[in-house]
This record gives structure tokens, C-alpha cells and sequence, in this order.
């Protein structure tokens, strides 16, 4: 970043200070507020809870709340939290070899029909989930899926794979062909020269849009309530509303449970903000 | 085609159609699992949709089950409460989208600053765009709860208000309060994609504008926003689309109640097949839903080509 500050005159002085400032405490409050509110619910007791007037902070900081969510026998948690790692995991992975495979057929080969297709990956993106949960509810039970993983990771695959595709798109023609061309030259196939040269110099972008398909599969949630009906098949997002009609609203499980849910995600998208950030806008930003 | 004749010229013993032919085949044949993936999770199911919006088929009612042609579409429109949700929709995704976008651009032009600290901001300014949506619903649900929720305690603490409010159970105040929390959700969206709209436009620019006296302002409008219109039309068009098509949030904080004051096309539909069972309605409903973000994005896709043509 070159910084411009020679000279400023006094807006530009009040726009670069105070404002700055202001605004970025203000953001970063609101941003961050309903996090901190619902992390002090998940540390308070009962009675600090629901005590009037409103307790601010835990006087007893208690973990007993994330204790009762996972281990409870009706809303099991822990078992929520499994059932999403698997599906989000296996989402994952056949997203991701899926969505290599074709991005790099579209970068690399110049065939009939690849700008429509390009096309197609984007307007299915705009495609309302809620149109697919009848026939798709139809099919799974067709096919005696419904309460199973593989319904649910078949599901996904409706928005990862055209939103990851496009994003690999991106990553490969990044990629100069030259690379490749000499590659082949010296004796590799179009196969190998895929695997030694193309995969290692885009695995940031691989491991970005991997992460990226496992994120969004956790937040999913109506093809979750839609395609499982025993509680022990219900992923995170379903658990969390299962467990708002189970308990006549518990609070605090359930803000322990949300803390919970929120933490891996946050992670991942800590590790990987640059590179997601950086597939999620090449396609909007010209040169 | 110009990897053709390279390869082609490195090998000169194949003949140059064969090769050519070959590598056609190669990349038909990667596209293989994406394609297979596509059509049994979005294009049969789509035909299905189509297909079932023409026939009587509610879950429970399996005798009942025929084809009525166009029926489920003729109750469609004689439906108040479709037409109803529509006008929702409407003011669910220009009051989600318009806000979003001031402040999300207001976020981007303060984290294009050099401060220390920035890299730690960002990320934590972007974390409510991240979680589920279910999980978003839920902490809102409990910050606008009437008895034991934060929001009326410091309203009231500030003096601005005087009773609490049951914001999410009032016809009057349930839209606001569901579309306020889809702005929390948002902002983090355009702050990240017009920030990097920020950071492609040339800092020459700038320097030549100040240079020819343009102030503050004058920079804003007249260099800054000119050069980032591609970027807004695109950032603001997706956004419309994925607001307009998002029903977790209102699903999980009001069911589109009370009273239908907050209940949107995309959870009407979603309540049709999820609580009524009624899938022949349902799927008519989302096929009306699919034409119309058809419409947009064949406008969107034409107003965007003119941007990128210019």
C-alpha cells in the first residue's frame, strides 16, 4: 500500500483520524456485539440468565451450558456436530476434486458450447434452493435416502459445484499455459502435466475453494430439515432449530451450541480469508 | 487454439487433427463429473419441479394425487397471500441490499486506510457473514427477545424507549427487525467486494485529481465511483438475486409470521412444502420463483455486458 499524505488538507486530516477511527469502532462494535452477548449468555447460570434487571456479565462463570448441549440426551449436540463434520467433510472433497477437473477443462480447452456452459454454472447460482426441496425430497425418498448422509451430501453438491467451478475457472487461467505446454513437451501427458505442474502452483486456490464448500455446506439448513426426519441424522443448523422446538427455548444450551457452531467456521475462514476473498472477487474486478 | 499449434509444432510425428481431437476428448471427459453432478441435484430436479407444479400432490393426500394442468397456477393467482409476499420480497430485498450496500461500502472505504491493525479487523468485521444463517437467526432472536433481550434493555436504559417492544411477534415491526439483522448479516459481503474495487483503482488517479484541486468529495464522485460502477452493478445484482431467493433467516426468526407480515415468496414456498405438504402448490410457487430471477438475471447479464463493454 502507498500511502498519499503529503500535504493533506483538513478534511482529508478529519477523514484519516477521528472519522477513521469512529466509524472503525463503531463497525467493529456492531460486528462484533451479538458474538460477545451471546458468548456472556453461554457463561451465565440460570438465575443470572433470567434475572431482572438484566445481568450484564457472569458473576459465576459457569460452562455448565456447553456441558448440557453436547451431552444431552434429546438434543444431542455432539452428535449434531458429527453428522455435520461428516457431510461437510465428504461435501468437501468430491466438490473439490469435481470442481478441479472441470475448471480445468474450461480454462485449458477451447471446445463448443464452453461459454454457454460458463453460463450455466453461473445462473444456476441464482437458482432459489427452495425450488429444489420438493423434487428433490421426491427423488431422495424414490431412492430410499431420505435420513441418510448421502442425501444430504448429493444436495450439496446443487450450490457448491457451480459456484466452485467458477471460482477454479479463475484459478487456472491464472495459471500461464506456458508452464504446462513445456511440460508436455518434455514428455508429460495432458493428465500429468495437470497433477506436476497446474495442481501445486493453484493449491492455494484448491485449498480456498475447498474450504469455501465446506462452509457453506455447514450453514445449510433447509435441505437439512427437508431430507432427515430422526433427530440423531440432524446436521448442526437442523439441530439448532430442533433444539428451539425441543426446549421451550433454552437458552442457554442453545447459545452454548451457537458459540459452538460459530467456532470452526470462524477458524477456517481466519486461516483462509486472503485466498477466499481473492476467489470471490476475481470474477467481479477487471484488471 | 494457440496451444494447439505449440504442441503441435513440438511434435511433429502426430498428425495435428488427432491431437486436437484428442484433447477435446479429455476435457469432455473431466466436465463428466460436474456435469453428472448438475443434472441429478439441479436440471431433473428442475424438470421434476415443472412437472409437479402440474399435478394435485400433497404428501398426505396420496389418492388425491392427478394432473390439474395449470390449476395449482390459477390458485396462484387468485392467492392474496402470494400476492402479498411479493410485495414483501420487494421490501425485504431494497431495504436489505440498499443499507447493506451504504454501509458496506462505508466499511470498505475505512478499511482501505493503512492502519495498524487492519489485516485482524477485516477478518472480524467479516465473521457475521461466515456463520450459518440458523445461527444468525438465533442470536437475534435472543438480542430482540421482549423480556430478556439486550436491545429493549439498552433502549430503555438510554431513554428512548419506555415498554419493551416484542419486536419480532409485532406485524409493524417484525419486517424492520428481520431485514435489520439480514443487514448485520450483509455488510461484510459488499465491504469485501467493493474493497476490492477500492484497491483496483489506480492511485495516479487520485494524485492527478488533487493536483487539478479536487477535494475530498470531488475525488469520491468523480474518480472513485465511475471506476468502481462495474463492480457495484455485479456486487449489488448477486446480491439482489441471493436476498430475494434467501429464506433460512425469516424461517428461522418468524416462519414469515405475524400474520404473514414478514413472510416472502421463498418462505411462503418453503412453508408449503416443508409444513403443508402440499407439493404440487409449492412447486407451482417456485417455478414463479425461477421465472422471475430468470427475468432479472437476463437483465442483469445484459446491463453487465454493457458495463464491461465500456
Amino acid at each position: 500500500m502507498r500511502r498519499r499524505r503529503r500535504s493533506a488538507s483538513l478534511s482529508e486530516r478529519l477523514l484519516g483520524g477521528p472519522v477513521l477511527w469512529i466509524g472503525l469502532v463503531g463497525l467493529t462494535a456492531f460486528a462484533l456485539g451479538p458474538f460477545v452477548w451471546m458468548l456472556l449468555t453461554s457463561l451465565k447460570n440460570r438465575q443470572e440468565l433470567y434475572a431482572t434487571p438484566l445481568q450484564y456479565l457472569p458473576r459465576h462463570v459457569t460452562f455448565e451450558n456447553y456441558v448440557d448441549a453436547w451431552t444431552s440426551p434429546i438434543t444431542p449436540f455432539s452428535r449434531f456436530f458429527l453428522n455435520s463434520l461428516w457431510v461437510c467433510s465428504v461435501t468437501m472433497i468430491a466438490t473439490t476434486v469435481v470442481s478441479v477437473l472441470a475448471g480445468y477443462a474450461i480454462a485449458r480447452f477451447r471446445f463448443a458450447g464452453r461459454d454457454t456452459l460458463l453460463l450455466i454454472f453461473l445462473a444456476t447460482q441464482m437458482f432459489p434452493s427452495v425450488l429444489l426441496i420438493a423434487p428433490l425430497l421426491t427423488q431422495w425418498r424414490a431412492l430410499g435416502l431420505i435420513d441418510t448422509y448421502q442425501a444430504l451430501i448429493y444436495s450439496n453438491f446443487s450450490f457448491t459445484v457451480p459456484f466452485t467451478v467458477w471460482m477454479m475457472v479463475g484459478y487456472f487461467s491464472s495459471i500461464p499455459r506456458e508452464l504446462e505446454e513445456s511440460a508436455m513437451i518434455d514428455g508429460c501427458s495432458q493428465f500429468g502435466s495437470l497433477c506436476r505442474v497446474v495442481l501445486p502452483l493453484a493449491a492455494p486456490g484448491i485449498a480456498a475453494t475447498a474450504i469455501f464448500a465446506f462452509v457453506v455446506s455447514w450453514s445449510e439448513l433447509l435441505f437439512a430439515i427437508s431430507f432427515t426426519t430422526q433427530t440423531n441424522m440432524r446436521t448442526l443448523s437442523a439441530g439448532l432449530l430442533y433444539m428451539v422446538g425441543q426446549y421451550e427455548v433454552q437458552w442457554g444450551p442453545l447459545s452454548a451450541g451457537v458459540i459452538m457452531s460459530t467456532i470452526p467456521v470462524a477458524v477456517l475462514f481466519t486461516f483462509l480469508q486472503r485466498h477466499l476473498i481473492h476467489g470471490l472477487t476475481a470474477g467481479a474486478v477487471k484488471g | 487454439m494457440s496451444t494447439v499449434a505449440l504442441t503441435g509444432g513440438g511434435r511433429r510425428a502426430r498428425p495435428l487433427l488427432s491431437l486436437r481431437t484428442r484433447k477435446l476428448l479429455t476435457g469432455y471427459a473431466y466436465l463428466v463429473p460436474a456435469a453428472v453432478c448438475l443434472l441429478a441435484t439441479v436440471a431433473v430436479p428442475i424438470g421434476k419441479a415443472i412437472q409437479l407444479s402440474l399435478y394435485n400432490d400433497v404428501l398426505y393426500k396420496p389418492q388425491d394425487y392427478h394432473f390439474v394442468g395449470l390449476a395449482n397456477y390459477l390458485r396462484l393467482a387468485g392467492d392474496p397471500v402470494f400476492w402479498l409476499t411479493l410485495w414483501n420480497s420487494f421490501i425485504w430485498v431494497f431495504g436489505s441490499v440498499v443499507l447493506q450496500f451504504v454501509v458496506g461500502f462505508a466499511t470498505a472505504l475505512l478499511l482501505h486506510q493503512a492502519f495498524r491493525g487492519r489485516a485482524v479487523i477485516r477478518t472480524v468485521m467479516l465473521l457475521p457473514w461466515i456463520i450459518p444463517g440458523v445461527v444468525v437467526g438465533l442470536i437475534w432472536e435472543w438480542l430482540y427477545q421482549p423480556n430478556y433481550g439486550v436491545i429493549n434493555d439498552l433502549l430503555i436504559n438510554a431513554g428512548w424507549l419506555h415498554d419493551r417492544v416484542a419486536w419480532l411477534s409485532n406485524p409493524d415491526l417484525a419486517m424492520a427487525a428481520v431485514i435489520f439483522t439480514n443487514v448485520w448479516r450483509g455488510i461484510p459481503f459488499f465491504a469485501i467486494m467493493l474493497l476490492a474495487g477500492l484497491q483496483a483503482v489506480p492511485g495516479e488517479l487520485y494524485e492527478a485529481a488533487r493536483i487539478d484541486g479536487a477535494g475530498v468529495l470531488d475525488r469520491f464522485w468523480h474518480v472513485t465511483l465511475p471506476l468502481m460502477r462495474p463492480i457495484i452493478v455485479v456486487a449489488t445484482a448477486t446480491r439482489i438475486i441471493w436476498t430475494f431467493n434467501y429464506a433460512d433467516l425469516i424461517f428461522v426468526m418468524t416462519s414469515g409470521g405475524p400474520a404473514n407480515a414478514t413472510q416472502i415468496t421463498s418462505t411462503y414456498t418453503l412453508l408449503q412444502a416443508y409444513s403443508n405438504l402440499d407439493f404440487g402448490y409449492a412447486a407451482a410457487l417456485s417455478v414463479v420463483l425461477l421465472l422471475i430471477m430468470l427475468a432479472f438475471t437476463a437483465a442483469y447479464l445484459r446491463v453487465t455486458k454493457g458495463v464491461e463493454e465500456a
